[in-house]
């Protein structure tokens, strides 16, 4: 406890009242570092009393400053349940050393917030965005100048994301007004702590403390068979020991199942973020005083809200990333120096091997780094229409220093002038010389705004039929997908778009079992390129032994691998891609995980899109892609174009195609909302959104939507490196029978590449056209049989049944009388100018047989143009192309139009 | 009479006697109305009226029909369009004589326009074809023409057997029922017997066409027959009769 001796004899005494006899290690290490001024971020695992590290030496310098005057100290957590959390704690802190203490969030009411506005805690704990907040009224921008710590918690949580980018910046506008404040974060087990020190403090000096994770775990991974209600029965089991227990689950729906079937145990509760805040809160109170001995919960419970005593943890599934486990497993032993105890439930083949390898990497300590979000043009917006409200009026140069200062904008001045530019055509701001001015419509926006979080409206799906509400789909999955006629897939269920009104879309179900539409509710935690990887290790080596001492793992591994071994079928691994076909497609087994699959998936649908003029469905998961596809396109096809693909062109294929994609559009409207194009609440149904957003080609909006989708949703370097390594051979690529392994998984279904021109969609429709006419069949031989028909029916080669000749003409239904005219023995002039047509039109159907018939239905072909057509050799498409070509002439005659 | 479909304008040339050029639906100031819906862009009229300058440069017509719709704003006229019509109309009269078919949204356009380039709100025969923006029953001078109409904004969505659309403005034509027995006699003979759908100048305007046809909200659009329209792309391919478009459900 030395560290605490040179502490305010006022705070040493309340440590001692609180119960504290030791430090833990993060606290002994972080301690005299923040006494010392020091810039921190401590790293170290949930429940080893990071709160108080950060804290005791804060309260010490609080209590050396001036009474009064403004914010002292700013306490940042991700989410409001965490505040409630600190603020509960701090408030016995804050009371026994005579400081104040505030919380200030979207929930805060009126009243509070005013109270803060006259007379300012000394310690304020609030979220990112209630931040950005603080910058708008007059007052609380005076409070500000006295802040002299700003503690960020959970910061590896706001590290990467676009949330955090916006806190970046709005650290750096404090700064104008409090000068040089200490910056203290607190996070979990991360791979890459330089990384967040830079977030947090762009280049001034930072120290880093990390306690080691490790030491503190122990994990162990069960296999508990593919069967939901085996499962249940093992879980319930293993839930009757002593103790409490938290089951982590990957998504809402398997939490819901479980809690379902453990319903009887009568001490189980369920904890989701689809669940109401109070049923949340009464289920972590009760969980917390001991009246629940089991919580089931999503990533809801990731982060450290305080629920007490945890004895285990259970993670049901594999947790898809190393960093999660961690995470997860270090709720557990929610003490000082215990260790926290962890079992992974595997559920497959798939998923065992996969909780194998990152339950290995846990314990090695291998965590992901944390990519942080650079450069993000529409947090930028964002940050300089806050800028422009605060202001009033600013020189561009002015808002360029504060981005520099931060680690994420360093180097934006190219980038913050096409971001004010576009914001002036959006008449957010304007720019007037160098200087950004700020408009009427800037503060609305603001306030509708402040978040970086995409706020989605849920769009109710009503079904037409049963004349009920079946669920909701996104706003922006409606926006960029949903149309008229529109087939998607909810609830398990395809349903047809009849009308989309009020707010509303009208459904009716549908039985067309093409056309699987993506859905982007998912949860889907994407498992990273080297977990994947690793996966390809162990089904290469087969050493499962070398991961687990489990021996249901190893032999039901075993038992799989020579059951694959007995089928003949080829095994997938980090050396080995294998092509199989399936009754819906190609399936591609490649083991790079998520985002690598994504890219390299998309780029393979785009070129067979491209080839072969049709769509793709694609499907995906870590370890394999399901290519829809036609039965005319094979798995060795798709191995050519894997095989000649160039990995320096996938990023250039990708962009070209994705553009024409609802993800992109998707992402687009979201961007586009914070250059304020487009408000929060606009109805879109009325306008046609599809060429609204064709005004934003070659803007730094559509700029931003690529760079997050190539960089955050899909991953193309990995996937070029992939093809890279298949060119030097490091990686084979086989075909081989479909296969246990390439039937599994595949849980998330994706998007579609539609083909790339509406070349295709047009020819389509032509060809649907022309297979429909009518045609009449009439033998220029016997002169004596006719048939009328339609032109699908016509066989290749039309033959008359009377005679057997093969001098058959074809005339459009209309014409028909015209047969009946060259009979007759006498004829005039025009008539036999008409009975030379007909003999024309034969002679090319008996050259060209059925394709001169399609020709010949074609509107305004008659033999001449016929012939011509057909003298081009044209076949297919292009065949196809030189009909539309002939009708386009002829709809600009005077025939046509009179 | 030869047509040219113009697929950078929309927009269409009639050559008969002399060279028409006609665009429907420019809407100048529609972003006044877009920002009421909460989309933020500034005014893209200028950008517009170049689009139609260049066509006027690559189609070398010799007179200007503008078929209704040429502003956006109703009831009233907007501050926008008080400062650009004047400047849009001028840079287009000085090229060539202008013939403006007034439509819903041209409230208060006649005090933009000079002597005798204001037509009739129910159409006129220019050249042989009728042309009347679309909103009004057809005036009796235009019986037993072509009418060319706007007012529709028709465009087309294609699917393949997977869904994913092509949209793209259309043109519609069809015929006219003459013979509907509810109307009264004097009204159905007065009627043109063909009658062209343009699809909308305005790059952002658009209106699916299966719905204009289920559910037409203009005199036209309502006494034309269904089953025989066919439709055009903006550049001129002929699509075909609406069944085309209608996939096969029962498979």
């Amino acid at each position: 406890m030395k560290q605490v001796e040179s502490l305010n004899p006022k705070v040493q005494e309340c440590i001692k009242k609180r119960g504290f006899t030791h430090l833990s290690e993060a606290q002994n290490k972080a301690i005299p570092l923040i006494l010392h001024g020091k810039h921190l971020v401590l790293i170290a695992p949930t429940g080893t009393g990071k709160t108080e590290s950060a804290m005791f030496p804060v309260f010490n310098g609080l209590l050396s400053l001036p009474a009064g005057g403004g914010f002292k100290a700013l306490y940042i957590t991700p989410l409001r349940a965490l505040n409630r959390d600190i603020l509960s704690r701090m408030q016995w802190w804050c009371g026994e050393l005579g400081l104040t203490v505030g919380v200030r969030h979207g929930d805060t009411p009126m009243g509070e917030r005013r109270k803060q506005a006259l007379s300012p805690p000394d310690l304020l704990i609030t979220t990112p965005e209630t931040v950005q907040a603080l910058f708008m009224g007059k007052r609380l921008r005076q409070h500000l100048k006295q802040i002299r710590y700003v503690i960020v918690d959970e910061v590896h949580d706001l590290a990467g994301s676009k949330r955090g980018a916006q806190l970046s910046v709005a650290l750096e506008r404090l700064h104008v007004y409090a000068g040089e404040f200490q910056r203290i974060g607190l996070s979990a087990t991360v791979g890459n702590p330089d990384e967040i020190a830079r977030f947090l403090c762009g280049a001034r000096p930072c120290s880093v403390v990390q306690v080691p994770v490790a030491k503190h775990l122990e994990i162990s991974v069960k296999y508990v068979g593919d069967d939901f209600k085996h499962q249940t029965e093992v879980l319930s089991k293993a839930l009757k020991r002593e103790g409490s227990t938290l089951v982590f689950v990957n998504t809402r729906v398997t939490a819901e199942a479980l809690g379902h079937a453990l319903f009887e145990h009568g001490d189980v509760e369920v904890h989701h973020g689809s669940l109401s805040k109070e049923v949340r809160i009464d289920a972590e109170e009760r969980f917390k005083r001991g009246e629940i001995r089991t919580l089931i919960c999503t990533s809801s419970m990731e982060l450290g809200i305080d629920i007490g005593r945890v004895d285990h943890v259970i993670q049901f599934g594999s947790p898809r990333e190393v960093a999660r486990l961690v995470q997860r497993v270090g709720r557990a032993g929610h003490q000082l120096n215990t260790i926290s105890r962890g079992t992974i439930f595997a559920t497959g083949f798939d998923d065992l091997l996969e909780s194998l390898v990152i339950a290995k990497k846990a314990k090695g300590n291998e965590i992901e780094p944390v990519v942080l979000s650079k450069m993000a043009a529409d947090v930028l917006a964002n940050q300089v229409a806050a800028i422009a409200v605060e202001y009033g009026e600013i020189e561009r140069s002015a808002v360029l220093e504060i981005l520099e200062r931060t680690a994420l904008f360093s180097g934006c001045e190219t980038l913050l002038t096409d971001v004010c530019h576009q914001m002036e055509e959006h008449r957010l701001i304007r720019n007037d010389g160098g200087r950004i001015i700020t408009t009427a419509r800037a503060r609305r926006y603001l306030s509708s705004n402040l978040s970086m979080i995409h706020d989605e409206r849920k769009v109710p799906v009503f079904d037409m039929v049963s004349r009920r509400t079946v669920g909701t789909l996104d706003e922006s999955f409606v926006v960029g997908w949903v149309h008229t006629g529109a087939v998607f897939i909810t609830k398990g269920q395809l349903w047809r778009v009849l009308e989309i009104a009020d707010g509303k879309l009208i459904v009716e179900p549908t039985k067309k079992a093409q056309g699987e539409l993506p859905s982007w509710e998912g949860e889907q935690i994407p498992v990273p390129f080297n977990v994947a990887r690793e996966v390809g290790v162990i089904r290469r080596t087969r050493k499962i032994s070398d991961y687990t001492q489990g021996h249901e793992g190893i032999a039901f591994a075993k038992a799989f691998l020579s059951e694959m071994d007995k089928n003949r079928s080829l095994i997938p691994t980090d050396h080995l891609i294998t092509l199989e076909n399936s009754d819906e497609g190609v399936v591609c087994n490649v083991c790079a995980g998520h985002k690598a699959n994504e890219a390299l998936g998309r780029v393979l649908s785009i070129l067979i899109s491209a080839r072969y003029g049709t769509t793709v469905g694609l499907d995906l998961d870590a370890y394999r892609m399901l290519l829809r596809l036609p039965s005319s396109i094979r798995a060795a096809d798709v191995r050519d174009l894997l095989l000649t693909l160039d990995p320096t062109h996938m990023s250039g294929i990708l962009r070209l195609a994705l553009k024409r994609t609802a993800l992109f559009k998707w992402k687009l409207v979201q961007i586009a909302k914070k250059f304020g194009a487009i408000d929060t609440d606009a109805d879109y149904e009325k306008i046609s959104i599809h060429r609204l957003l064709d005004f934003f080609d070659n803007t730094v909006v559509q700029q931003e939507a690529y760079r997050e989708l190539l960089s955050d949703y899909m991953d193309v370097e990995t996937a070029a490196a992939i093809v890279a390594l298949i060119k030097e051979e490091k990686i084979r690529v086989e075909l081989g029978p479909h296969s246990l392994i390439g039937a599994g998984g595949l849980l998330s279904s994706r998007d579609q590449i539609p083909p790339p021109t509406a070349d295709h969609a047009v020819i389509a429709t032509l060809k649907r056209r022309l297979e429909q006419d009518d045609v009449v069949l009439a033998c220029m031989n016997c002169r004596d049989w006719k048939s009328r028909t339609v032109v699908s029916r016509v066989p290749e080669v039309p033959q008359c049944p009377k005679c057997g000749a093969r001098l058959i003409a074809a005339l459009k239904p209309f014409d028909e009388e015209q047969y009946a005219m060259i009979r007759k023995p006498k004829k005039n002039a025009e008539e036999r100018a008409i009975e030379q047509r007909l003999i024309k039109s034969a002679n090319i159907v008996l050259s060209s047989g059925k394709k001169a018939v399609i020709a010949l239905s074609a509107r305004g072909v008659g033999p001449e143009n016929a012939s011509r057509i057909l003298g081009t050799q044209a076949e297919g498409d292009a065949f196809y192309r030189e009909i539309l070509k002939a009708e386009r002439t002829f709809i600009q005659t005077h025939r046509y139009w009179s | 009479m030869k047509m040219e479909f113009i697929e950078e304008g929309p927009a269409l040339v009639i050559e008969g006697e002399q060279r028409m050029l006609i665009v429907a639906d420019l809407h100048f100031g529609i972003e006044a109305d877009l920002a009421a819906h909460g989309l933020h862009f500034k005014s893209r009229s200028e950008r517009r009226l170049e689009r139609l300058h260049k066509v006027i440069d690559s189609t070398k017509p010799d007179e200007l029909v503008l078929l209704g719709d040429v502003k956006h704003s109703i009831p009233s006229l907007t501050w926008q369009e008080y400062h650009e019509m004047p400047k849009i109309l001028d840079s287009l009269r000085t090229r060539l004589p202008l013939h403006v078919f007034p439509g819903n949204h041209d409230v208060g356009i006649e005090r933009f326009l000079h002597g005798g380039e204001s037509r009739p709100k129910d159409g006129a025969v220019l050249d042989g074809v009728g042309y009347l923006h679309g909103h009004m029953i057809p005036s009796p001078e235009l019986a037993g023409h072509l009418v060319v109409i706007g007012h529709h904004h028709p465009l087309l969505s294609l699917r393949d057997e997977v869904g994913c659309a092509l949209q793209s403005p259309a043109y519609l034509r069809a015929g006219v029922d003459t013979g509907d027995p509810r109307k009264e006699q004097s009204v159905k003979s007065s009627l043109p017997s063909r009658v062209l759908f343009m699809p909308s100048f305005n790059e952002i305007a658009g209106y699916d066409i299966l719905q204009i046809i289920k559910k037409p909200f203009s005199p036209l659009s309502r006494l034309m027959k269904k089953e025989e329209c066919e439709i055009i792309l903006a550049d001129g391919t002929y699509i075909g009769p609406l069944r085309a478009l209608i996939t096969d459900e029962t498979g």
